[in-house]
């Protein structure tokens, strides 16, 4: 009989032992923010905690504290405890509690990435209103929010997913996008940067002679900042409107056609290899066949700057940025400008505590914490903070670009429809290795335009 | 009759934390793969019952029919190529005198200890395509191209099937060539040396003593091996071109595995269903095809 007992003890121990593993991880979780992040001398004042998760993307890399020290700096001004969840691949970390409940108060997590969980948020509808936040007071300062944040910056849809006039998503660290070149090979050759396409071809004919190619892209997945400043020089802000909510024929307009011949030509002045290294495993070497002088030409980012600050690079070589290149002489040149975001889960525990971290987040403090990292909040007057070649990047629209902003407009996953950067953007290799032809492309990106317009939200 | 029952319950008890967790992590998931695949499901919304409708969008989904091509092809190709020389190689190191055979097994069986994450690196520097401005080439296998042929873009749309068939040959030979050397070395000597007087020269021998006696390890291996394959190309397509250059690398499951990022996950299951019913139904074709009447010596 003992040693029946004794058995039974031992099997009900291996079983609690073996599913122990299932329950553990919540207890830990919580009570980890009062460990680390306590301040030295907290104001008192409220006992709320809110988890902030943010994406450790290439400012971190340069400034890895940023994010602490703004969590740090915001528990200070409010008494607001802040638990950071600070990862690369943020996504992993957080979708599974959030597909069990638990959201996180504050993401920041822009869209455009490859798990598209911020478009997954966009589609069902998860998230708060942020639109009163505007109207809210800096935390510690006098201002409204909507009062500091950049001109336009809150009247995109990558803000108001829903062209409803509601602000879903804060906009954060923004970048003037364009084509990135080595301007000590463009000196030392002595050839301009064009201003119209025209010149563009004639550059590229001229490099062709030398065993040089006029043009290269990281992955696809840079073409949406080109194809959307791209739309906006062709045919202005009225077409880039028609285009991203795809309104029946517009691929059929003169404007559209422009589109599509200029990528289709540029495509035929791409380096060879550039299909093939497109991979997310493979665009540095993309990149590095610009610092190398194989090609001229990169759709990219100002982070392009401290990814490569490592990657050997030909004699002379210096960072120079350009706007897209007009349609005709006179026309306008833009450039896209590329930015982040932060949201609010509908289902977050501390709905209005997070608000107040959003709108602190454009605070002067935080504003000077996230300029260490090269971030760039989207705030007035943040041009004081800038260093080094930022100066020169950010000053591409003082020097007559204009700025184009704003998305394809989100649409209900539809089963076999592909998302944006399928549709669009991925048969660009195939047009550069010769796979695709243009009117392929075009054809299919009509068909699905009238698919993604009849499931816009 | 008391203790009988007491036994019953002990035994109950006992292997009841097993079934437990092979029910919650096995069986529910799996029903829960089929219950999906008939709705819309999201990443945060349970979805609503469409019936076979996935299904239907799945069979006219250009993107999945060139995953399911190319993950047959992988299949197919893979198996065959990997198993030829599997066989060939540990029929060689078993039946002849080689110098350094410990050497040729540990080179063959090494890429099998790598991650896929490690060969992906690996092939990442062999299959590199640029060239220094004199056109010599920087990847290993275009400097030794470069001989007898133009250097090839490997990771491009027409050739990136190819670099990966390679690379996942490359990692499955040695673990199946070490399994049939064991096997093989089990074959009894006298049986080659009556052939050899009878004069069977060393193919005949390898045709007709060999593969017979070895044919259960051969069948067993090759269901696991297609099976792994299927996996496995997962691996290889995630670690070394994220479906690309423009899907034409993609496999079943990251064709499958794609859709949860735009937020399908009822499409997804879908997908995955018909993978795992694919698997299945090709177990059973291989194992049927491959029966063989046992010969023991």
């Amino acid at each position: 009989m003992k040693k029946r007992i004794l058995a039974l003890g031992l099997t009900a121990a291996m079983g609690m032992s073996l599913l122990a593993g299932c329950g553990g991880g919540k207890t830990t979780e919580t009570t980890a923010p009062e460990k680390s992040n306590a301040p030295e001398n907290p104001p008192v004042v409220e006992e709320t905690t809110i988890t902030v998760a943010a994406l450790a993307s290439g400012y971190s890399e340069t400034y890895p504290a940023m994010w602490q020290e703004v969590c740090d700096a915001f528990t200070a001004e409010t008494g607001i405890k802040v638990n950071l969840i600070h990862e690369k691949g943020l996504e992993d970390a957080i979708t599974p509690s959030m597909q069990a409940g638990d959201y996180p108060d504050v993401v920041h997590l822009a869209t455009g990435r490859d798990a598209g969980l911020t478009e997954q948020m966009i589609k069902d509808n998860l998230l708060a209103d942020l639109t009163d936040v505007l109207s809210m007071n800096v935390p510690g300062e006098s201002v409204k929010v909507g009062d500091k944040i950049a001109g336009g910056f809150t009247e995109t849809s990558l803000t108001n997913p829903y062209n409803d006039g509601k602000t879903y998503l804060a906009p954060m660290f923004y970048s003037p996008c364009g084509l990135f070149y080595n301007e000590g090979l463009l000196e030392e050759k002595g050839w301009s940067v064009p201003t119209t396409w025209d010149e563009m071809w004639e550059l590229g004919d001229k490099a062709k002679a030398e065993g040089i190619s006029l043009f290269t892209y990281p992955t696809t997945g840079y073409f949406d900042a080109f194809f959307y400043a791209l739309m906006y020089s062709v045919g202005g802000p009225e077409f880039f409107e028609k285009a991203t909510r795809y309104e029946e024929g517009i691929w059929d307009s003169s404007e559209a056609q422009t589109c599509f011949d200029i990528v289709a030509k540029l495509a035929s002045y791409t380096h060879p290899l550039t299909p093939a290294q497109s991979s997310d495993q493979d665009f540095t070497k993309n990149q590095q066949l610009v610092l190398d002088n194989a090609a001229i030409f990169m759709p990219n980012g100002t982070w392009i700057v401290g990814e490569m600050a490592e990657a050997p690079r030909a004699d002379g070589f210096k960072w120079g940025m350009t706007a897209l290149p007009a349609v005709e002489a006179g026309g306008d040149g833009y450039s896209y400008t590329w930015f982040e975001q932060a949201w609010v889960p509908a289902g977050a525990p501390n709905v209005d505590a997070a608000k107040q971290f959003v709108a602190f987040l454009y605070s002067d403090k935080a504003c000077e914490i996230f300029a260490k990292g090269g971030a760039i909040q989207p705030v007035l007057g943040v041009a004081d903070l800038l260093e080094g070649d930022n100066v020169m990047f950010y000053s591409i629209y003082d020097n007559g670009a204009k700025a184009a902003m704003g998305n394809f407009a989100a649409y209900n996953s539809v089963a076999g429809l592909g998302t944006n950067r399928e549709v669009f953007f991925d048969p660009v290799n195939g047009l550069v290795s010769g796979t695709t032809s243009e009117a392929d492309w075009i054809a299919s990106i009509k068909t699905a335009s009238d698919q993604m317009r009849a499931n816009l939200k | 009759m008391r203790s009988n029952k007491g036994r019953n319950r002990f035994l109950a008890l006992c292997i009841a934390p097993a079934t437990i967790l092979f029910f919650v992590f096995m069986i529910i998931p799996t029903i829960n793969v089929f219950r999906m695949a008939l709705t819309d499901a999201g990443a945060f919304t349970a979805g609503k019952f469409i019936g076979l409708a996935n299904f239907v969008t799945l069979f006219n989904d250009k993107r999945f029919i060139i995953a399911m091509q190319n993950t047959i092809l992988l299949v197919v190709v893979v198996t065959i190529i990997t198993f030829a020389l599997a066989l060939v190689f540990a029929g060689i190191l078993t039946r002849e005198k080689i110098k350094g055979q410990n050497f040729f097994r540990i080179v063959f069986y090494i890429p099998n200890i790598l991650s896929v994450v490690v060969i992906a690196g690996v092939f990442s520097a062999i299959y590199d395509a640029r060239q220094l401005p004199d056109g010599t080439p920087f990847g290993l296998l275009n400097t030794m191209i470069r001989l007898f042929h133009d250097p090839v873009t490997w990771l491009d749309e027409r050739h990136v099937i190819v670099s990966i068939i390679i690379a996942m040959v490359w990692q499955a030979i040695g673990y199946y060539m070490v399994m049939y050397m064991a096997s093989m070395s089990a074959v009894s000597a006298s049986l080659y040396e009556s052939a050899g007087l009878d004069g069977a020269g060393r193919i005949t021998q390898f045709f007709q003593i060999t593969l017979p006696l070895i044919w259960t390890n051969i069948r067993t291996t090759l269901t696991f091996f297609i099976i792994s394959t299927i996996n496995m190309a997962f691996l290889f397509v995630k670690a070394m071109t994220s479906g690309g250059p423009n899907g034409a690398s993609d496999v079943a499951l990251s064709f499958m595995y794609g859709q949860k990022d735009a937020n399908l996950y009822g499409y997804s299951m879908a997908a995955g269903v018909v993978i795992f019913i694919f698997s299945f139904a090709l177990s059973a074709l291989v194992n049927k095809v491959t029966k063989r009447d046992v010969l023991e010596v």
